[in-house]
């Protein structure tokens, strides 16, 4: 089983390499991969596996897609150049409080939804801008962005990263919420004073006349609304769970979406903001669901199974000492579908070796997310670029997250390797 | 010139786009024909001489009527009063142990003292769909002494198909605890579910309704594990089930296999062997049988790995102590773990007999443990084509 899965393994590895030798796209090299794999492991071309794969990220990609026409219909509104423009002009005096004040707006959208995606696409931008007139460097505003929304992403409440193992152990999702938070806050503090403290004085005339200026009519009121709606939404769905409908995070951006278009004070293309939407996504779309059907070909073959069980298998110090390299490569590689994969074993592991389960876990949701900016899928850093407007190397990009990642790194594991002594912080 | 290649150029994407387009639809047509069969599958039912009655959940509670998940009951009357025993299998239909074996207890069961109602299907839907990402088989066959019968592999959850979308996080009724949000459609975390919920949660307040108007004394969900999970080969008892579980495990660690005893713990809801007990007058047990199947460290995922349990990469994990129960290169056949849950079953009847006399509990007909890898579990199936008229049904 193991030189079965080892050449499968590397059959797919060669494939994607020469798929992307000739020119052709991420996703479609990982396609080619998994189809390489498929007929290695003596499957063939299994249709079934192929579209389950496929589906298996279809409600994300709902949520990018409505998050993003919600984003893209308020920038046409000329709501984001006024928000921002509004947000300078009240707090371009004192640099500290900005970035705290940005920070809690990149932390909100993915703490609740448990999506950094969201928080890329909802504040992401418009923190990116400011951040700009702030005299920071495109390549330091999109290195913020990301961490930032990957740490939103694994802060409480929703942590999926944290529930989905939870549920794969029988753990009941809670005592989560100060083992996530406490990390989330610290971490998103420093990365953006780390990256965002040097830069120039912030010239409020001439970042106002950088800016576009947002068509006459436009208010606080037509900004905020649509968000309203959303936190609404949600609010409601938590406050009364059981006597409303569950419609789910795209039918809320929708809402918001509607909500915006509405209040524009210009009238909107509707069509052409949905078509830009889709041409804008289709990459990551695309790569989601080529994805899914990398994973499924893996779990088919027992590439997954001997993913999993090397790392689980490594010595105990080898395990702790490694956690900051496997736990992005297997987001990387698998996105949430590492949380089953390799959260299960490894937290049932640390159960096993009398460690708190519950900090242990939330140290390890800390690290998952900087694997978002790493090939072969880089999710979240890719959308951070697109929505910062980062033409330069990604390269360069990712050189920018070191810093702040290797301080998230060292957080998550001490988490882990002292999770029994952090235990106060659960609460149980 | 330059117009030449700008027109080849565009044929060359239109052809590019033609093929692309014809690849998807035969992608579409092929995988939505195993779908349909998936989904479509008939699996017969001989009704055992000792089934009374065939009955729907929605005779309980009319809000599941016309759904998927509106599931057949099967009714025993036994030749004697005594008390009332649900077993439930398909809770999670990724288990298929947990069909299999009360399966075996449709088509053999024969009560002599007390009534028994099974269901095999309890979240029909799930049964109509694979784990996204797993790579499930649609399905596996069993051979049987007439030829093979076929069965489908489920989901863990409810299919979307069925109940969609799920929230950003499941809120558990009436407890309020936040759970994983695809745990809305789990039918092991919907307990003891709501009149007007979703499909999962009306489905467990059907069968709650079903507990209560047939006052059933002992409520049993077979389910199975992956060897990575504490909670395995195991009895997890509500507090009112302590006693007959620890005496069910004291009598099959002494005479059959080893099994253990847990307390169904107080803060962990919407499971069945805390809000049935919680929500009824029924002592609510929870059986775990191993499949190393559900195990992340699964080699390939074949319908030989599900029958079978052999796995080289779930055993390297063993060798490394990371396991709750023993696997060996026998693995943990079908066959194993079916004979499990019928004996613990049976010895539950039998021990709950001893401690109330006045109200006994016995059965006949099933095989037990040792009966059931020595024959193999095909030979209980019977022959649907030989069966009395009227006495088949489909699941």
């Amino acid at each position: 089983m193991f030189t079965y899965a080892g050449i499968v393994l590397g059959v797919m590895v060669i494939v994607y390499i020469a798929a992307k030798s000739f020119k052709l796209s991420t996703e479609l090299s990982m396609l080619a991969a998994a189809l390489g794999g498929a007929l290695a492991g003596g499957f063939g071309l299994p249709a079934q596996h192929i579209a389950e794969g496929a589906m298996t990220y279809l409600d994300i990609n709902l949520i990018f897609i409505t998050a993003t026409l919600f984003m893209n219909i308020l920038k046409d509104s000329g709501g984001i150049a006024f928000a921002v423009r509004g947000i300078l002009s009240r707090f371009h005096r004192s640099r500290s409080l900005l970035m705290v004040l940005l920070t809690v707006l990149l932390l909100l959208p993915g703490a609740l939804t448990g999506a950094g995606s969201v928080t890329v696409l909802i504040t992401g931008g418009m923190v990116a801008i400011v951040l700009g007139t702030m005299g920071i460097s495109k390549a330091r505003t999109t290195a913020i962005v990301f961490i930032i929304a990957g740490l939103s992403a694994a802060a409480p409440p929703v942590s999926l990263w944290a529930m989905i193992t939870a549920a794969g152990v029988n753990m009941p999702y809670i005592g989560f919420f100060m083992p996530l938070l406490v990390p989330c806050v610290v971490a998103s503090l420093v990365t953006i004073f780390i990256l965002g403290w040097r830069g120039g004085e912030i010239d409020l005339e001439q970042a106002l006349q950088q800016l576009p200026r947002p068509p006459g009519g436009m208010s606080w009121l037509r900004v905020i609304l649509p968000f309203v709606v959303f936190v609404l939404l949600i609010l409601i769905g938590r406050r009364w769970p059981h006597d409303t409908p569950v419609i789910g995070l795209p039918l809320m951006f929708l809402c918001a979406a509607a909500t915006s278009y509405v209040l524009s004070p210009i009238r909107l293309d509707f069509l052409r903001i949905s078509r830009e939407t889709i041409e804008q996504l289709l990459p990551l779309i695309g790569t989601l669901t080529c994805v899914g059907v990398l994973v499924q070909i893996m779990t088919l073959t027992g590439v997954r199974g001997l993913l999993a069980v090397t790392a689980v298998t490594l010595p105990v110090a080898l395990v702790f000492a490694t956690l900051f390299v496997v736990l992005p490569v297997s987001e990387a590689v698998l996105m949430w579908g590492a949380a089953p994969v390799l959260g299960v074993p490894l937290v049932l592991l640390f159960n096993t070796m009398g460690l708190n389960p519950i900090v242990a876990l939330a140290g390890m949701s800390v690290i998952w997310p900087l694997g978002d900016a790493l090939p072969p899928t880089a999710i979240i850093g890719r959308l951070s670029v697109e929505v910062v407007g980062y033409r330069d190397a990604y390269a360069k990009f990712l050189r920018s997250c070191v810093v702040p990642a290797v301080i998230i790194m060292v957080i998550g594991t001490l988490m882990v390797i002292f999770s029994s002594e952090l235990s106060f912080l659960t609460g149980l | 010139m330059r117009a030449g290649s700008g027109n080849r150029g565009g044929r060359a994407l239109l052809v590019r786009k033609l093929v692309l387009g014809g690849l998807g639809l035969l992608l579409l047509v092929t995988s939505g024909a195993s779908f349909y069969r998936h989904r479509h599958l008939q699996e017969a039912v001989v009704l055992s001489p000792g089934v009374a009655e065939v009955k729907k959940l929605s005779e309980y509670f009319d809000g599941i009527r016309g759904t998927i998940n509106d599931c057949n009951l099967y009714f025993f009357e036994g030749e004697e009063p005594g008390a009332t025993v649900l077993v439930m299998g398909g809770t999670h239909p990724e288990e298929p142990a947990a069909r299999l074996a009360a399966w075996l207890f449709a088509e053999n069961a024969v009560m002599e003292h007390g009534r028994l109602i099974v269901v095999l299907s309890s979240n029909r839907s799930g049964t109509t769909v694979t784990r996204l990402g797993g790579a499930y088989p649609a399905n596996f066959t069993i051979p049987t002494d007439w030829g093979q019968q076929t069965f489908r592999m489920g989901d863990r959850w409810s299919n979307p198909l069925d109940q969609w979308p799920d929230p950003e996080v499941y809120i558990h009724y009436p407890s309020g605890q936040y759970l994983a949000y695809v745990d809305i459609r789990n039918l092991n975390r919907t307990w003891p579910g709501r009149p007007d919920g979703t499909l999962t949660e009306r489905t467990t307040y059907a069968f709650m309704e079903l507990i209560r108007q047939e006052d059933v004394d002992i409520f049993i969900d077979l389910h199975e594990a992956e060897l990575q999970y504490p909670v395995i080969s195991t009895i997890v008892a509500h507090d009112r089930g302590e006693e007959l579980a620890t005496f069910v495990s004291m009598m099959l660690s002494d005479e059959e296999f080893n099994i253990g005893m847990e307390y169904s713990p107080q803060n962990l809801h919407g499971l069945s062997h805390r809000e049935v007990g919680d929500y009824s007058d029924a002592i609510s047990l929870l059986f775990e049988a191993p499949e190393p199947f559900l195990d992340a460290t699964r080699g390939k995922t074949t319908r030989e790995q599900l029958l079978t349990g052999v796995d080289e990469f779930v055993m390297k994990a063993g060798e490394h102590g990371l396991l709750f129960e023993r696997i060996d290169e026998g693995g943990w056949p079908i066959d194993v773990r079916v004979g499990r849950h019928t004996s613990t079953v049976l010895q539950t009847m039998e021990s709950w007999t001893i401690l109330n006399p006045d109200r006994p509990l016995s059965c006949r007909g099933v095989p037990r443990y040792a009966e059931v890898i020595e024959r193999g579990l095909g030979h209980w199936l019977h022959d649907p084509s030989k069966a009395a008229p009227g006495r088949v049904v489909t699941e």
